[in-house]
C-alpha cells in the first residue's frame, strides 16, 4: 500500500561547490534545493512553473525548479540566489535592486534576481520591454514591477561603466 | 552621521537579507524534529460528514498523528475576531470548498502527503449557497447555526448584520434633485495571491507553546490561542517572522490553533503550509453588489446619495463584517452630501470565508459611486473632475457628520493627477480618460506600545511589534530612531516579530502603522532623549532647564554635543543603556457607529487613458497616474512602491481576476494557471505615481498612513476611460477583453 | 507526488526498448513542463519515467539538410526562437515559440513535446501545421512519418502507436515565398495560455493557409487554393465567405474557463482577419 521511496544518485555544483546527493526521483529540484541542501532562498509558491519564485539558473538559464525533477539535474551546474554575492560582495543587480527600492515582501525577489541575471548574462543592454519580457515569469503580487525594472536597468548601467572604467585602464 | 533621514530613501531594513536569500519566512525557519502536517479536505463544498477512517493513514510509515474533530476538546473551540464561529477543524459539516476535515503529520512530506490521501471520509453533500440571491432566498439552508447567535433577529437568515449609514433625509431632498443616476455595479471574488503561502508551526515550549506564523497581528493570535489553549498569554509566544506578503490576508487566525493542537498531542514541532490552491480556499475579498442613487442639481452640486450594498461573506465571518461596515460608513464618498442613507448587508454563503483585503470593504462601493458621479458629469454635460471638484470637500469640512473632517487639500491632490495624466488636452482617435477619487479611513480605534534602548556605544534597538510584510515600518521605525537619537541607521536595529520580548500592538491593519506605531517610536525616543538631557545636566552641572535634546542633539547653554559623546560620561563605569517606552492609544469613543472616528484619510486620485481594441475588447492602459495625499513622506521610495504596488493589485480585479465556481460550489480555477494576476507585461504604458505632501497628518513628522489609497479608484478610473474611448457603459468586473466586446456588441446591437 | 521508476537512456535503441517493455505504464519526459505538473496533481501515474534528453541521437540540434530543417525532439522553445534558419524560413513558427510561458518555460519546454502534449491550444500548433510540419516518430517496428495534421486526434491524444517516441519534427523549407504571421488571445499581456491561437500564411502564388487552434478538441488547418483570400482587391463578402469557410469547424467548448465560445468564434474571425492582412502585407515586404 504504501510507495517505498526511490532513491538515485546525483552529482550537481551548486553556487560552485559540487554536491553528491541522494534524491527521492519524485523530488523536484526546488524540493532537493530546500530540504536536502537547506538552501531555502529559493521559493515555493505556485509549483506549476506559473509564478518563478523557484527560479534558479541550471546550465546557464533560468528555469521553474518546481518542475524540474532532482535527477534531471545530475551533472548541472545550478545557481540560486545565495551564490550571487562573490565572497560577500553583491552582484551589481542584487545592489541595484536595494537602491532602486524594488524589494518589498521580498518574496519573489530571490526568483526576479535569477531571471534578471540571466537576462543580463544573455543580453546585457535590455530595453524596457526586454525586461518586462524577460521577467514576465516572476510574479510579484506587491506590485514592484516598475522599480525592479529600473534595478536591472541599473545594473546593466553599471556593467557599462564598469567595463568602460576596466577599458581606460 | 545624518540626522536629515526623514524624507531620504534609504536602503531598507531587511533588504540585505531578501536579496541573498537569508530572510527566514515561516517556511524557511528549521526546527530540528519537526513534523510536517498535510491538510484532509473534500471535494465538495457543504457536506455532512458521516465518518472519517483513519485507518489506512495511520499505516504509512512516518505518520505521528491523524487529527479530527473527535481529537480535540469538546465542544471543540471556535475562534474569530468578531464570532467564534470558526471551529478549529470541520465539526460535523464542511462549510466551504477546502474546509479541512483532519489533517495529518509526519516524519516527511511525502508520507503527510500519501496519508492524507489515505484519510478515508465518507460524506453526504448538501444543498449550500454560494451567490447573493442564493443566500437571500428565503428557502436558503442557513450557513450558519443559529444558536450561535440566538438574541439576533436575523439569525434565520444568512444575513449576518445588516449596517444602516446615514443622515439627512434622502427622500425628502430626492425631488430637488435635476438629475438621477442609478445602477448596481458588481465586484467579483477575488484573493490575495501573496507569493508566500501561509505558513504555520507550534512547538510545546516548556509549559507553554510557541507558535510561528505569518500572521499580520501576531498579539491577536496570541490572544486567540491563550484562550483556546487555557494557557495564560505568558505561556503562549508568538514569532510572527516578516510576512511574504499579507494584504489583510493574513491578520487573523487561521489554522494555528489545529497545528497547536497538533504539536501538544505529538509532543513535537509541526509545521504547516498551504499550497496555493488551498489559500485560495482560504482568505478572498468580500464580492458584492451593490445598488446607488445619486442625485444632482443641474449644475452639478450632489444632492443625496442612497446606497444598497450586498456584500457576500464566506462560511465565517472573520473580519469580514468589519469591511463591510467601515466601507459602507464612508462610501458617499469625499464629498459634500447634505443627505444620505446607506444600507449594507453582510451575507454568509458556503465559500472561502472571506476577511480583510487592502482597501478594506472600500473598493466596492467607490467603484459603484464613482461610476455614477462619472456617468452624472456625462449627464449633466459637466466635465468629470469639475463635477468631483465641485462637491469636493474642503479641508476641514465635515463629509460624515460626527466624524473626522477632510484633513488633507484634496483638490490639490486631484488636480495633481489630472495635470500628470493630461486631463483636458486633445486625446488621439481611439482613446479616452478617466478619473476617479476615493478615500478610505484609516484607525478608528488603535494601541501601539514601542520600546527602545539606547546603547552604550550610541547604537538602538528599537522593539516594534508591527508586522514588516513589505510595507517597509521596519525601516520607518529605524528612520525615526536615527533621526532622534542620532544614530546611523545601520546602527539600529529593529525588533518585531516575538511576543516573548516586543511589547503590545493591537495590529497591522488600515495603513496605522506609520501613524499609530511611529508615533509610539517617536514618544519612545523622546521619554529617551529626555533621560538623555537629565544625564547631561548632571555631567555637565547644568540647570536641566537649560538643555535640549532634540535631533541627536544636545544641546547646552555653551555647546552642542551628539548624544553619544554624553552617554559614555554619563553612564560611568557601571555601563548600562537608556530605555524608553512610548505609547500611542487611539481609545475607542463610545456611540460612534464605527468605535471610533478616523486617525486620518487617505486620499487617492486616480486618472487613466486608456486605448480599446474594439475588435477584440482589449484595454490598453496608455497612461496611467495614481496622486496620493499622503502627509509626509517618510520615506518617498517606500511611499512609491506603496502606491505602485496598491495600484497594479487594483488591475488585477479590474481587469482579470475573479474566481470561477461550478454549480456545487467547488472553485475551479485554483491555482496559478487560471487565475490571473498582473504580470511585469501588464503594466501600463506609463505609469506615473506622484504624492503631495503638506505634513498635515497625525503622525510622526506630518505624515499620514498610505498604502491602501492607491487600489482604491483603480476600477472606475478605467471603466469611466473606456467609456470614454467607446461609449460603453460596464458595470461588472473584472473588464476581461471578452466583458467589453460583450458590451461593444450590445451597444451595436442597440 | 507518486514515487516512479526515473530511467535515462543513452542511446535512442534503449529508449525504444524501454517504451517497448513498459508501455502505458511509462510516460517520456523531456522537457517536463506538461509532465511534472501531471505527476504532481496525481494526473499522471506512470511506473516509470524515461528521460530523452541524454539519447544521443535527440540531442538538441536544429539541422538543415535538402531543403528540408530537422529538429530534434529535445530542442527547447528558446533555441527554436533564436536559430536564424527558422527566424528566416518559419517566421510565425518564432513567434508562436516566443510567447510559449515565459523565459523560464522557453528555457525547458521542447517543440516535439508541445506537438505531444497535444492541446488543442497550443501555440506552436498552427504555425507547424501551416508550415507543413512531418513527425518523425520511432517505435520497436522501425521508423515512420506522420504528416502533422494527421498526428492530433484530441486534447492529450495523438497517433504516436503505443511504445513509439517522436525523434524529431521536419519542416519542409518554403519553396515559394510566404507572408506569415501567428496571433491569440490571451487574458492579459503577460504569459497565459490562449483562448484563441491562429497561424496565417500567403505565399507567391495565391494560396493561403490557417491554422488554428483552442476552439475545438484539435487544432484545424484549411487551405484555399482559390486565390481569394490572398488577393488584397477580391470584393470583401467573397473573402468572407471563403474565411467563414475556413473557420467553420471550430467547435470551442463551453466549459471553457478562459473564455466563452461565442467570444472565440467572434476573435476566430477577427484575428483571423487581421492575420491575413499582415500576412499579404509581409508577402509584399519579402519582394
Amino acid at each position: 500500500m504504501t510507495d517505498t521511496i526511490a532513491t538515485q544518485p546525483i552529482e550537481v555544483t551548486v553556487n560552485g561547490r559540487q554536491r553528491l546527493l541522494d534524491v527521492a526521483v519524485h523530488h523536484t529540484l526546488l524540493d532537493v534545493l530546500r530540504d536536502d541542501l537547506a538552501l531555502t532562498g529559493t521559493k515555493e509558491c505556485c509549483l506549476v512553473g506559473e509564478c518563478g519564485a523557484c527560479t534558479v539558473i541550471v546550465d546557464g538559464r533560468s528555469v521553474d525548479s518546481c518542475l524540474v525533477l532532482a535527477v534531471e539535474a545530475d551533472g548541472a551546474e545550478i545557481t540560486t540566489v545565495e551564490g550571487l554575492a562573490v565572497d560577500g560582495t553583491l552582484s551589481a543587480l542584487q545592489q541595484a535592486f536595494l537602491d532602486t527600492g524594488a524589494v518589498q515582501c521580498g518574496f519573489c525577489i530571490p526568483g526576479q534576481l535569477l531571471s534578471g541575471t540571466a537576462l543580463l548574462a544573455e543580453s546585457p543592454h535590455p530595453t524596457v520591454a526586454e525586461i518586462h519580457e524577460g521577467l514576465a515569469g516572476n510574479l510579484c503580487r506587491c506590485g514592484g514591477y516598475q522599480q525592479i525594472t529600473e534595478a536591472v536597468l541599473a545594473a546593466a548601467e553599471s556593467a557599462d561603466r564598469a567595463a568602460a572604467g576596466a577599458a581606460d585602464r | 552621521m545624518s540626522t536629515h533621514v526623514i524624507g531620504g530613501s534609504p536602503a531598507r531594513l531587511g533588504g540585505l537579507d531578501r536579496v541573498t536569500g537569508g530572510q527566514q519566512y515561516v517556511a524557511d525557519i528549521h526546527l530540528a524534529d519537526v513534523l510536517h502536517a498535510k491538510l484532509v479536505t473534500l471535494d465538495c463544498a457543504r457536506a455532512r460528514i458521516i465518518s472519517i477512517d483513519t485507518s489506512a493513514a495511520l499505516q504509512v510509515p512516518g505518520v505521528r498523528l491523524v487529527m479530527t474533530a473527535a481529537d480535540l476538546p469538546q465542544p471543540v473551540p471556535r475562534f474569530g475576531p468578531q464570532f467564534e464561529d470558526r471551529p478549529v477543524l470541520a465539526v460535523g459539516e464542511t462549510k466551504y470548498h477546502g474546509e479541512p476535515v483532519a489533517a495529518v503529520a509526519a516524519d516527511s512530506k511525502d508520507a503527510a502527503e500519501q496519508a492524507a490521501a489515505l484519510v478515508k471520509v465518507e460524506y453526504e453533500e448538501l444543498p449550500a449557497v454560494f451567490t447573493i440571491a442564493a443566500a437571500l432566498d428565503p428557502a436558503a439552508p442557513l450557513v450558519q447555526d443559529p444558536a450561535l447567535r440566538l438574541d439576533d433577529p436575523l439569525a434565520r437568515t444568512n444575513v449576518l448584520r445588516e449596517h444602516h449609514f446615514g443622515w439627512g433625509d434622502v427622500d425628502a431632498v430626492a425631488a430637488s434633485a435635476d438629475l438621477v443616476v442609478e445602477g448596481t455595479w458588481t465586484f467579483p471574488m477575488v484573493t490575495h495571491f501573496a507569493i508566500e503561502p501561509h505558513a504555520f508551526m507550534a512547538a510545546p515550549d516548556g509549559d507553554g507553546i510557541a507558535v510561528w506564523s505569518s500572521i499580520q497581528h501576531p498579539n491577536w493570535l496570541q490572544k486567540t490561542l491563550a484562550k483556546i489553549l487555557g494557557l495564560p498569554l505568558s505561556k503562549v509566544r508568538v514569532f510572527a517572522p516578516d510576512p511574504g506578503g499579507g494584504f489583510g490576508g493574513k491578520q487573523h487566525v487561521k489554522l494555528e490553533p489545529l497545528v497547536a493542537f497538533m504539536a501538544l498531542r505529538a509532543s513535537r514541532p509541526v509545521r504547516l503550509v498551504l499550497t496555493l490552491e488551498e489559500t485560495f480556499q482560504t482568505v478572498r475579498r468580500n464580492s458584492t453588489e451593490v445598488h446607488v442613487r445619486s442625485g444632482f442639481r443641474a449644475d452639478g452640486t450632489l444632492v443625496f446619495r442612497d446606497i444598497e450594498s450586498n456584500y457576500l461573506l464566506g462560511a465565517y465571518a472573520d473580519i469580514a463584517d468589519r469591511t463591510v461596515t467601515k466601507g459602507s460608513y464612508a462610501a458617499v464618498g469625499p464629498y459634500r452630501a447634505p443627505a444620505a442613507r446607506v444600507v449594507a448587508r453582510s451575507i454568509l454563503s458556503h465559500t472561502t470565508p472571506s476577511t480583510a483585503f487592502r482597501g478594506f470593504g472600500n473598493p466596492q462601493p467607490i467603484w459603484a459611486v464613482e461610476s455614477t458621479m462619472d456617468e452624472a458629469a456625462r449627464a449633466l454635460g459637466i466635465d468629470p473632475l469639475e463635477l468631483r471638484l465641485r462637491n469636493l470637500a474642503r479641508r476641514g469640512e465635515e463629509i460624515i457628520p460626527g466624524d473626522t473632517p477632510a484633513d488633507g487639500d484634496w483638490a490639490q491632490t486631484a488636480r495633481k493627477a489630472a495635470e500628470l495624466v493630461g486631463w483636458g488636452t486633445p486625446l488621439a482617435a481611439g482613446r479616452g480618460r478617466g478619473i476617479a477619487f476615493g478615500i478610505k479611513s484609516g484607525p478608528t480605534t488603535g494601541l501601539s506600545y514601542s520600546t527602545v534602548r539606547l546603547l552604550a556605544d550610541g547604537s538602538v534597538i528599537v522593539y516594534a511589534g508591527t508586522s514588516d510584510m513589505g510595507q517597509g515600518a521596519r525601516t520607518v521605525f529605524a528612520q525615526i530612531a536615527a533621526q532622534e537619537l542620532g544614530a546611523p541607521l545601520d546602527w539600529i536595529t529593529v525588533v518585531m516579530g516575538d511576543t516573548a520580548v516586543v511589547p503590545y500592538d493591537q495590529q497591522t491593519s488600515a495603513s496605522r502603522s506609520t501613524v499609530l506605531m511611529g508615533n509610539s517610536v517617536l514618544a519612545a525616543c523622546r521619554a529617551v532623549q529626555a533621560k538623555v538631557r537629565a544625564m547631561a545636566a548632571r555631567v555637565h552641572r547644568v540647570d536641566e532647564a537649560l538643555i535640549a535634546v532634540e535631533a541627536g542633539l544636545v544641546r547646552l547653554p555653551d555647546r552642542v554635543l551628539p548624544i553619544v559623546d554624553v552617554l559614555g560620561p554619563g553612564l560611568g563605569r557601571l555601563g548600562g543603556e537608556i530605555i524608553g517606552n512610548g505609547e500611542m492609544r487611539k481609545d475607542a469613543e463610545p456611540g460612534h457607529p464605527l468605535g471610533g472616528s478616523a486617525a486620518f484619510y487617505e486620499f487617492n486620485c486616480t486618472a487613466v487613458e486608456a486605448e480599446v481594441d474594439q475588435g477584440t475588447g482589449d484595454i490598453v492602459l496608455v497612461r496611467y497616474v495614481t496622486v496620493s495625499d499622503v502627509g509626509k513622506a517618510l520615506n518617498p521610495a517606500q511611499v512609491r512602491s506603496q502606491d505602485e504596488g496598491a495600484a497594479i493589485q487594483g488591475l488585477g480585479h479590474t481587469l482579470m481576476e475573479h474566481y470561477i465556481y461550478d454549480e456545487r460550489g467547488r472553485i475551479r480555477n485554483l491555482g496559478a494557471i487560471d487565475y490571473r494576476i498582473p504580470t511585469s507585461m501588464d503594466l501600463p504604458l506609463e505609469f506615473i505615481s506622484e504624492t503631495v505632501e503638506n505634513a498635515d497628518g497625525p503622525g510622526p513628522y506630518g505624515s499620514k498612513g498610505m498604502s491602501e489609497g492607491a487600489l482604491l479608484c483603480v476600477a472606475p478610473a478605467v471603466a469611466a476611460a473606456v467609456r470614454d474611448a467607446t461609449g460603453v457603459v460596464i458595470r461588472d468586473l473584472p473588464l476581461t477583453p471578452e466583458r467589453v466586446w460583450q458590451a461593444l456588441q450590445e451597444r451595436s446591437n442597440t | 507526488m507518486h514515487t516512479f521508476a526515473y530511467a535515462r537512456p543513452t542511446t535512442l535503441a534503449e529508449a525504444v526498448a524501454l517504451l517497448d517493455a513498459h508501455g502505458s505504464d511509462a510516460r517520456l519526459l523531456a522537457g517536463g513542463t506538461d509532465l511534472v505538473i501531471r505527476l504532481r496533481d496525481g494526473s499522471a501515474r506512470p511506473a516509470m519515467v524515461i528521460d530523452v534528453k541524454r539519447v544521443a541521437e535527440l540531442r538538441p540540434a536544429i539541422r538543415e539538410d535538402s531543403g528540408r530543417i530537422t529538429i530534434s525532439a529535445t530542442t527547447v522553445m528558446t533555441d527554436v526562437v533564436a536559430d536564424e534558419r527558422m527566424r528566416r524560413h518559419f517566421p510565425a513558427l518564432v513567434e508562436a515559440a516566443a510567447v510559449v510561458g515565459s523565459v523560464q518555460i522557453r528555457n525547458r519546454a521542447t517543440l516535439a513535446g508541445n506537438v505531444c502534449n497535444a492541446s488543442p491550444a497550443a501555440d506552436t500548433a498552427p504555425p507547424l501545421l501551416v508550415y507543413g510540419a512531418t513527425i518523425v516518430a520511432k517505435g520497436a517496428g522501425g521508423t515512420r512519418r506522420i504528416p502533422l495534421d494527421e498526428f492530433f486526434v484530441r486534447s492529450g491524444v495523438t497517433t504516436l502507436g503505443p511504445g513509439e517516441l517522436v525523434t524529431a519534427i521536419e519542416l519542409p523549407v518554403p519553396r515559394r515565398r510566404m507572408g506569415a504571421t501567428h496571433v491569440r488571445r490571451t487574458r492579459r499581456r503577460g504569459h497565459d495560455l490562449a483562448s484563441v491561437t491562429l497561424c496565417c500564411a500567403v505565399d507567391e502564388a495565391g494560396v493561403t493557409r490557417l491554422a488554428y487552434g483552442s476552439v475545438g478538441p484539435r487544432p484545424l488547418l484549411r487551405i484555399d487554393e482559390s486565390g481569394v483570400l490572398a488577393d488584397p482587391f477580391a470584393p470583401a463578402d467573397a473573402r468572407t465567405a471563403v474565411l467563414e469557410q475556413m473557420l467553420a469547424d471550430a467547435s470551442p467548448s463551453p466549459r471553457s474557463m478562459r473564455a466563452g465560445p461565442a467570444y472565440r468564434l467572434a476573435m476566430l474571425r477577427v484575428l483571423g482577419t487581421r492575420a491575413l492582412a499582415t500576412a499579404i502585407e509581409r508577402l509584399g515586404e519579402g519582394e
